[in-house]
């Protein structure tokens, strides 16, 4: 009903084949990428800046990990590990004098060749020891950030971003930083949609449901297990770098530690696996839920209404998300963005109930 | 629906006052942001020390405000994370908060630039980097009490003074392996020149809870005094190894964040003769917490566990709000109401000889120098309290802002 298939026919492959087929689903795309790019002079700056901004950023590094996790099936623990290679990269380059642009290119390849060298482990192994190789890369790349001052900038182990220019417009006011990584985070949307109904996103289907099976079908899973490191990491080195220069505007290794790691797989799962519209969702979850019932809680503290103390109150938003992430994944197992699947689909028929996919 | 809720907060907030009677509401309030980690990793210190500053900030409430102004808090959690700390701020911000407290060290580094650029004032006591004394750099951020570099050059100078002089001793610095736990390393390199000492330095790694590797190396470098440099759970665990190790109780010296909780879980008399590094003193003989106690817990108006009054992490948080409170009541009275940021900040830079009536040394912070002098002192646990065996005093400064300028510059030049 609200999504009307009336009408809607194929004659030819590529209109069969598009990103949005339905009419409606183009709308609400459309719609939303109007908002997004109208939210410098919808939202006020605090929520510009502390939360469109930030959860723009962390779901292009969800759909980043998406790729090599939902949809080439290679567990990753050691993510943000990659971020930090791309930021560390882009801040020494920019400073050495290479433009932003170059320099984020550079963030990406370092990321992808030091990802894929840990991704080699992958070729041996599978599932949980993979958990340990990409756990491996997690501490020796934050090991080796902490001990080479060089890399780390000194004893106070902060590099400040240098002022860069991104095509010509320089990266300072809050509406600079927010359509760059607006830009990135619908480049990285577009790239994913289109690796998944191509034969290279088909092929790392086929290596994650079962390897060898691929390998009887003729698709080489050495290669496209690399080659899924290879694209995830340098996304996600490309994200760091973005991270850095569009929202912390200083690196510690602080900021790319274990914890953001597992951060990120929640993302992912909360989110959905392989799912794109799950990284947007997932990542908001995460990290915008706990901000929101930080000061939900406050606020309504404020009125004095139980009188109990500061120290139990913070502690309240850790146990109302915990009980929401058992409560997603009781619910619907698939994620955040089956959810959404099951109420398109509910209303794809509606006024009638049973739907055939 | 928003500016309805804002509304109803306002209103709320009006009618609060007006119950609770305070004595000072006929001014506009003064906010200060206290935006902390409840839940992660400064758990160990947050809780006492918040309570520290919420009680001395009532007790400035009770008995007038600054200058009729009352405090207001704005207590938010950031769980030592970066962007929730950032949101934090940007609202505190906008609700006009002119005093920031992350009491974080990677949430304040990242809040460095914006601070600066919004003008707000940035209080680092003890955490946050340590080269944000070189006032002219970082006009707006405030160590105000020693930093990492100037408790280790007081820890060395006690050794050298009090323990049988530096030279050609071992001494062994046990650090957590991370920025922090490093940060002591160059001024005593420095020092291990100038004095003749052999220095070495031994990591364990992160979170501290298995050190046993580490120590049996310490062992086999047979040190004379033994620097412990870590914080929270790793702290205990230290101390117990080093012990455990053939390390006399006496030759251990740490960092400020050994406290008597500290004691308490290393258990029985182990502890006795463990020396640290003091900013503030210890215990309820001050007179500000003696005032604490009769017009805030008395009362009922204590913000956490009446047991905690006098702790070593409360008697911290109560003297950054000290600090502050002097800071706010010197710039209102030079530069009148309204406070904004930058009258704060010069309101610091007016603080002359501050000691909070004998809990912390006397504190003289200028326009170039924000870390107040450096002072400190030396403490020992006798199984009850902390003893204090020096004076207030302060060690090897020109080592130390050799370091603050080294810093300061490659920040300058980094931007």
């Amino acid at each position: 009903m609200f999504y009307r298939l009336s009408g809607i026919h194929h004659t030819r492959y590529e209109s069969a084949r598009a990103l949005w087929p339905v009419t409606a689903d183009r709308r609400i795309i459309l719609g939303l990428l109007l908002l997004a790019l109208a939210a410098p002079f919808l939202l006020s700056d605090l929520y510009l800046t502390s939360y469109m901004l930030p959860w723009l950023i962390w779901t292009a590094a969800a759909l980043s990990l998406t790729l090599l996790m939902g949809i080439a099936g290679q567990l990753h623990f050691g993510f943000a590990a990659v971020m930090a290679i791309g930021a560390y990269t882009s801040i020494h380059l920019t400073r050495a004098g290479v433009p932003f642009e170059l320099a984020l290119l550079g963030a990406g390849l370092m990321a992808a060749l030091i990802g894929c060298l840990f991704g080699a482990a992958a070729l041996r192994v599978k599932g949980l020891y993979l958990v340990m190789a990409t756990l491996a890369m997690q501490y020796l790349v934050e090991w080796t950030i902490i001990n080479v001052p060089a890399i780390s900038g000194g004893a106070q182990a902060t590099l400040s971003t240098p002022d860069v220019t991104f095509l010509f417009v320089p990266l300072q006011s809050d509406g600079a930083l927010y359509y760059t990584a607006l830009l990135w985070t619908v480049v990285v949307t577009l790239l994913i949609m289109n690796i998944k109904r191509s034969s290279f996103g088909r092929a790392l289907v086929a290596v994650r449901d079962k390897d060898f099976a691929a390998s009887v079908i003729g698709v080489n899973p050495l290669k496209y297990k690399l080659l899924a490191f290879f694209a995830s990491s340098f996304l996600g080195g490309v994200t760091g770098a973005v991270l850095a220069f569009c929202y912390y505007q200083a690196v510690t290794p602080e900021q790319f530690g274990f914890n953001v790691s597992i951060q990120l797989v929640a993302m992912v799962l909360v989110g959905g696996l392989g799912s794109v519209i799950g990284a947007y969702l997932g990542a908001g979850f995460v990290l915008l839920l706990p901000i929101v019932l930080t000061n939900l809680l406050a606020f309504v503290a404020q009125f004095d209404l139980i009188p109990i103390s500061f120290n139990l109150l913070s502690h309240i938003p850790l146990m109302v998300y915990g009980a929401l992430i058992i409560g997603v994944i009781l619910f619907e197992p698939l994620g955040l963005a089956k959810i959404y699947d099951n109420i398109r689909k509910y209303f794809l028929v509606w006024p009638f109930r049973h739907t055939q996919s | 629906m928003k500016r309805l809720l804002k509304g109803l907060a306002g209103v709320a907030g009006a009618v609060a006052l007006a119950v609770g009677g305070t004595a000072s509401a006929d001014k506009e309030p003064i906010k200060f942001a206290l935006l902390q980690d409840f839940t992660a990793v400064y758990t160990f210190v947050t809780s006492e020390y918040n309570q520290g500053q919420q009680d001395y900030l009532r007790l400035i409430n009770e008995t007038g405000g600054v200058e009729w102004h009352p405090i207001e808090t704005i207590i938010r959690d950031t769980a030592n994370e970066p962007q929730r700390g950032l949101e934090a701020y940007n609202r505190a911000r906008r609700e006009g908060a002119v005093l920031v407290d992350f009491f974080s060290t990677p949430v304040s580094r990242a809040a460095v630039n914006r601070v600066l650029r919004d003008e707000v004032v940035m209080i680092t006591a003890l955490h946050g980097r340590g080269d944000a004394s070189h006032g002219e750099t970082f006009p707006f951020v405030f160590p105000m009490m020693a930093t990492y570099w100037s408790q280790a050059t007081l820890l060395a100078d006690y050794i050298d003074r009090h323990q049988g002089g530096l030279a050609n001793k071992r001494i062994a610095l046990v650090h957590i392996d991370s920025p922090f736990g490093r940060e002591p390393l160059p001024v005593l390199q420095e020092l291990a020149q100038q004095k003749g000492f052999q220095l070495r330095s031994f990591g364990y790694p992160s979170p501290g809870t298995e050190q046993s590797a580490t120590w049996s190396d310490v062992r086999r470098y047979r040190p004379d005094h033994v620097i412990i440099w870590g914080a929270g759970g790793g702290q205990q665990v230290s101390v117990r190894e080093a012990i455990r190790n053939g390390i006399r109780p006496e030759n251990i010296l740490s960092v400020v964040w050994l406290s008597e909780t500290d004691a308490r879980n290393v258990g029985g008399n182990h502890m006795n003769g463990v020396k640290r590094f003091e900013a503030v003193a210890f215990g309820q003989e001050p007179a500000v917490i003696q005032d604490i106690l009769t017009h805030v817990i008395e009362p009922g108006l204590g913000a956490g566990p009446a047991a905690n009054v006098g702790s070593s992490y409360y008697n911290i948080g109560v003297a950054t709000m000290a600090v502050a409170v002097e800071a706010a009541r010197l710039a209102i009275g030079e530069f009148g109401a309204p406070l904004t940021g930058d009258k704060l900040r010069r309101g610091f830079e007016m603080i002359e000889g501050f000691d909070a009536r004998g809990l912390m040394p006397p504190v003289t912070i200028t326009a170039t120098d924000h870390q107040g002098g450096g002072y400190g002192r030396v403490s020992q646990w006798n199984g009850q309290t902390w003893e204090p065996l020096t004076h207030w005093t302060n060690a090897f400064q020109d080592i130390v802002w050799y370091e603050i300028e080294k810093d300061a510059r490659g920040f300058r030049d980094g931007r």
